[in-house]
């Protein structure tokens, strides 16, 4: 009976211990980004994007990228935010889309490499006439006022401290506790899936500086998310509020109490 | 211990020799083994607990230190209490808890023996005396009145009026141009930036996608500026979770959900009443103003909400 | 005796009387289960919140006031925050074991909660609370209502995003009670929301009023306990006129402070590895403002998941408005708070059952309302799943509106459900062997006359009469 309880008991601490906050891995896609400011004009390139796009993506999104797709449910590639747009959704793993039940597309690890991102990003860039990537650096950016911006536009759905929320029938706010400042980025720029383009900004135009100094600023928060969530009081539990940590106080807290009151009791 | 124990010298229990002989079995040397075990435990935490304090403290490790310092002195206890009292199972009466007829018959007495006359009878006084306590008690409860404003109209209005000009959070004016398409913002009314109950959506949505009637139209600046209030109509959460693509509010709180392009209508959720609309217009130089109060009183319902305003 | 032992008895004895009272206290019998300690942790967890709460009201500053924050969290630096978060945050960040204290208060006030529900429905089940001890069941639900409000206003002082639009939900929780509901609100808030005199009301109510009030009904409890003497399960030797157990001193002493050990133990542990309530993530509360995920603490999580179950129905009466949330928030904790709180004598009305208690049933001889009480913790627990619909959208990949309507009908089904497998699961445990209450007190293995063996059980005897062998299973 006791060594289950001590058992048990150190199996909870551990678990506690090693619970992860909630998002996926993706430093390592982000490492390789140095060079994806401008995506190169070869010709060799634009055909290596042109042969992967009809392998990969045609299927769903027609023989041109700048026109029609074969579904009602995928959208043109016309007007999904340009080159900007294929970056995101390949460099965190969204397309090729995975055939995943259930609300969201799932990030993962991307499916192609830098070389092939680069390529279909120019090429489709091309095709649909917006072959922009934006550019963003965290440590141009004002904590301070990245997080006083990340609290008017993004909180409400992704939540202040990042750990995202579920927002009705298929639809997720992603977790930002673990994501590159690229994603950030783009994603203000092109307004993916339900998030409104601009991010909810006031004045956002792409390229213009005001807009350039805002995206790096709430880059630096959701980059301090990642690299100084200041975590000081211990495991996060998913940084997702009361609810897991009410689990935790009765299955851990009640749950050691009542088995060290059945140990004192003993064999009364 | 152990080792004087097994040679048997005259170290023994004071204590123990009186009850049950001058040594312990074998389960009992046991359990006092281990009990000093764990108060040494407790100890070396305890020192643990000092280190780590002075040396500028750690939350994690002195959580963990005081587990085991107070864990290691609960397993002493527990252990002594379960094998080394001589404590055995006891049987202990009940008495009645009542005193019977007899003792609640003294009581009554006690209490009305001396007390006189008066209360026997239905008399003026005691009429006076159940007045007077009453008017001292509700007059007591005045300062309670103190406590807040009377509510009068003040929730059912708000800063808003016609030609207040629409500024966001940081004092800007906002225009035709403020907003991309598919973009929101919270807004205020010029001059009372931060005020709850003005805090106002100000979408810009798709040419052609409101199906409000003409009157509503009319404060929609270029079909596309809309504005609702932010105060969820159910429990009063700002409601700020806009989906861009379908056009729709969820909030947070309860997951209500308004669809922007009908009057912002409930159609999932608890809340039972559209977000009330401010009509919007543009003013010479193309700031966004407001045209009046909003629609309906904002925020959740209360008892007397449509009773004039 | 010691010589200074025998003169400090007698200092007090000769002044306060003691030895006597003393004798007579430490010498009462206590019956020994595990079950009967559960209160015993909640009362724990209430000593290691008063002491941490000591604490921590030496660093809050209960004030609205604007500061500006120049402490070590970078997001915030030069920010404008009120006192009573500035002052939070400066005693999670800067002041040493402040981030453990602050800790250890909140997970105690979870546990401690969640320990009176426990021993409640210990009471409950056992059957406890029938005469003499229906005085101290209110007493008891009492104290529950009363921790409730405690834990409520206590996380609402930091003023952070989180508690914040906990209060706004209370605030319209308030307007709408029928008649009077904007006036109570006005004279409770101080005002039209944001009220900022409501923190350093919820302060007074926190560490005085509230505080003043749990430990009088405590104290009342403990008294009422003693005075009319723990109850105890049948067994051998065990009857309606007597305590079988062991004495307060030493036993019962050495194990109530080795609990109390264990509680601290593990609230410190909780306090110091599990991060719990990091307001400096969610920021100053400001108005217009929202986070999501937004949810309660979790003994007021059944409140947020009624309001999010619906319905979406608000009524108009001659002019007048009843909202929609009276129906989850105001009529449904009224009818199952009442329910609760007059339980004993509702049972009284069916059972007609006036005599004195101080055996407890074993929950399965009692299936109706064993049955009746697990259906009100199911129709407590679905509640509470609702309250983090949105939460638990996202772990299951299912659509929050799915979550909902699946315990939309939960609601409606489950408790009859509960109720009915409860009552057949009660029915059947009665009829099998495996009676705790009347376990065989052992086997005799005998000799039969051709040669084989024959294994007969031994009754116990339910009180002192002889005990008698019957056949074996």
């Amino acid at each position: 009976m006791r060594r289950t309880a001590t058992l048990l008991g150190g199996i909870a601490v551990l678990a506690l211990l090693l619970t992860p906050t909630t998002g996926t891995a993706s430093s390592r896609r982000g490492a390789a980004l140095a060079a994806q400011q401008q995506p190169a004009d070869s010709p060799a390139l634009e055909a290596r994007g042109r042969e992967l796009y009809q392998n990969a993506c045609a299927s769903c999104h027609g023989p041109d990228p700048a026109g029609a797709s074969y579904y009602a449910t995928v959208p043109s590639l016309n007007d999904v935010g340009g080159a900007a747009a294929v970056d995101w959704a390949l460099r965190t793993g969204r397309m090729p889309w995975k055939d995943n039940k259930g609300p969201a597309i799932e990030r993962g690890e991307p499916r192609f490499s830098e070389e092939d991102i680069r390529a279909l990003t120019g090429y489709i860039g091309k095709a649909v006439g917006d072959a922009q990537i934006p550019d963003v650096d965290p440590a141009r950016g004002d904590l301070q006022r990245g997080r006083e911006l990340y609290g008017q536009a993004c909180a409400a759905c992704h939540g202040m401290n990042g750990a995202g929320a579920a927002l009705g029938g298929e639809n997720i706010a992603v977790s930002l506790q673990d994501v590159h400042p690229q994603d950030v980025a783009e994603a203000i720029k092109i307004g993916p899936g339900q998030m409104p383009v601009g991010g909810g900004l006031t004045d956002y135009e792409f390229g213009t500086a005001a807009s350039q100094q805002e995206v790096d600023d709430i880059a630096a928060y959701v980059e301090s998310l990642r690299s100084q969530p200041y975590n000081e009081g211990g495991a996060p539990i998913g940084g997702k509020g009361p609810v897991p940590e009410g689990f935790v106080a009765w299955v851990i807290g009640l749950g050691l109490l009542v088995v060290a009151a059945r140990w004192i009791a003993g064999r009364g | 211990m152990t080792d004087s124990d097994r040679q048997g010298s005259e170290r023994v229990d004071l204590d123990r020799q009186t009850e049950q002989g001058p040594t312990l079995t074998g389960g009992q040397r046991r359990a006092e083994r281990r009990t000093a075990i764990a108060l040494g435990v407790a100890i070396l935490a305890g020192i643990g607990l000092f280190i780590v304090y002075f040396a500028g403290g750690q939350t994690q490790i002195e959580g963990i230190l005081f587990f085991i310092a107070f864990g290691g002195f609960g397993i002493a206890l527990g252990v002594w209490a379960n094998h080394l009292l001589d404590a055995r199972e006891v049987v202990e009466e009940r008495h009645e808890l009542t005193s019977g007829a007899a003792g609640r018959q003294a009581l009554g007495d006690a209490l009305t023996e001396e007390v006189g006359p008066v209360l026997g009878r239905r008399s003026v006084l005691i009429k006076l005396l159940a007045g007077a306590g009453g008017a001292l008690g509700l007059a007591l409860l005045l300062p309670v009145l103190s406590l807040g404003p009377a509510p009068g109209n003040s929730l059912k209005v708000t800063p808003w009026a016609r030609g207040k000009r629409v500024v966001d959070e940081t004092g800007e004016l906002v225009t035709v141009d403020t907003v991309p398409e598919d973009g929101f913002l919270t807004v205020f009314p010029e001059g009372n930036v931060g005020a709850a109950d003005a805090q106002t959506l100000l979408i810009h949505v798709r040419p052609g996608s409101l199906k409000l009637p003409p009157e509503r139209m009319a404060g929609v600046p270029e079909g596309t500026f809309v504005a609702y209030s932010k105060i969820c109509t159910h429990a009063g959460c700002p409601v700020g979770l806009y989906r861009a693509e379908s056009q729709t509010l969820i909030c947070p709180c309860h997951q209500s959900q308004f669809d922007v392009s009908d009057g912002a209508i409930p159609f999932f959720g608890p809340a039972a009443r559209p977000l009330p609309q401010l009509p919007l217009g543009v003013d010479q130089e193309g700031v966004l103003i407001a045209q009046g109060d909003f629609s309906a009183p904002v925020g959740p319902a209360f008892w007397d909400m449509n009773r004039g305003r | 005796m010691s010589m200074v032992m025998e003169r400090s008895l007698k200092y007090l004895d000769e002044r306060l009387g003691t030895s006597s009272l003393a004798r007579k206290t430490l010498r009462k019998v206590f019956p020994d289960h595990w079950s009967f300690l559960l209160g015993e942790i909640a009362l724990f967890c209430l000593v290691v919140l008063i002491f941490t709460g000591t604490f921590l009201t030496f660093f809050y500053t209960p004030s609205v006031r604007e500061v500006v924050y120049e402490g070590p969290y970078a997001p915030l630096k030069g920010a404008e925050v009120s006192a009573a978060y500035n002052s939070v945050l400066r005693l999670s960040f800067e002041v040493r074991a402040g981030l453990l204290m602050r800790q250890i208060h909140h997970w105690a006030a979870l546990v401690f909660s969640a320990a009176i529900v426990i021993h409640l429905c210990r009471i409950f089940f056992t059957g406890a609370f029938r005469r003499p001890r229906e005085v101290n069941w209110l007493v008891g639900v009492g104290l529950l209502f009363l921790t409730l409000g405690e834990g409520f206003t206590g996380y609402s002082l930091p003023d952070d995003l989180l508690s914040g639009i906990g209060l706004r939900i209370f605030y319209s929780v308030t307007l709408a009670i029928p008649v009077v509901g904007t006036w109570v609100t006005y004279l409770l808030f101080g005002g039209e929301f944001p009220a900022p005199d409501i923190i350093s009301r919820l302060f007074v109510f926190h560490i005085m009023l509230i505080p003043a009030l749990l430990l009088a009904l405590v104290g009342v409890h403990l008294a009422i306990l003693v005075l009319q003497k723990h109850t105890q399960f049948p067994g051998h030797g065990k009857t309606e006129r007597n305590v079988v157990g062991k004495r307060l001193w030493p036993e019962q002493t050495f194990k109530s402070v080795s609990l109390l050990l264990f509680t601290t133990a593990v609230l410190a542990l909780l306090g110091g590895i599990a991060q719990i309530n990091p307001i400096w993530q969610y920021g100053p509360f400001v108005p217009y403002s929202v986070t999501s995920p937004a949810q309660p603490d979790w003994y007021i999580g059944f409140l947020d998941g009624a309001l999010r179950l619906g319905p979406p129905l608000d009524l108009n009466l001659f002019g007048f408005t009843i909202s929609e949330v009276f129906w989850p928030a105001i009529l449904f904790p009224g009818i199952a708070f009442g329910i609760l709180t007059l339980w004993p004598w509702i049972e009284r009305r069916f059972t007609r059952d006036r005599a004195e208690h101080h055996l407890l049933d074993s929950p399965r001889d009692t299936p109706v309302r064993t049955g009746i009480g697990t259906a009100g913790l199911m129709v407590f627990f679905i509640m509470f799943l609702e309250g983090g619909n949105d939460i638990f959208g996202v772990l299951l990949n299912v659509p929050v509106e799915t979550v909902t309507r699946i315990l939309q009908w939960s609601l409606v089904i489950g408790p009859v459900v509960t109720f009915l497998v409860t009552y057949w699961v009660c029915r059947s445990l009665s009829r099998s062997r495996l009676h705790p209450a009347h376990i065989s007190a052992g086997l005799r293995l005998s000799r039969t006359p051709d040669g084989g063996y024959e294994t007969v059980s031994l009754e116990p005897a339910t009180d002192d009469s002889e005990r008698e062998p019957t056949p074996a299973s």
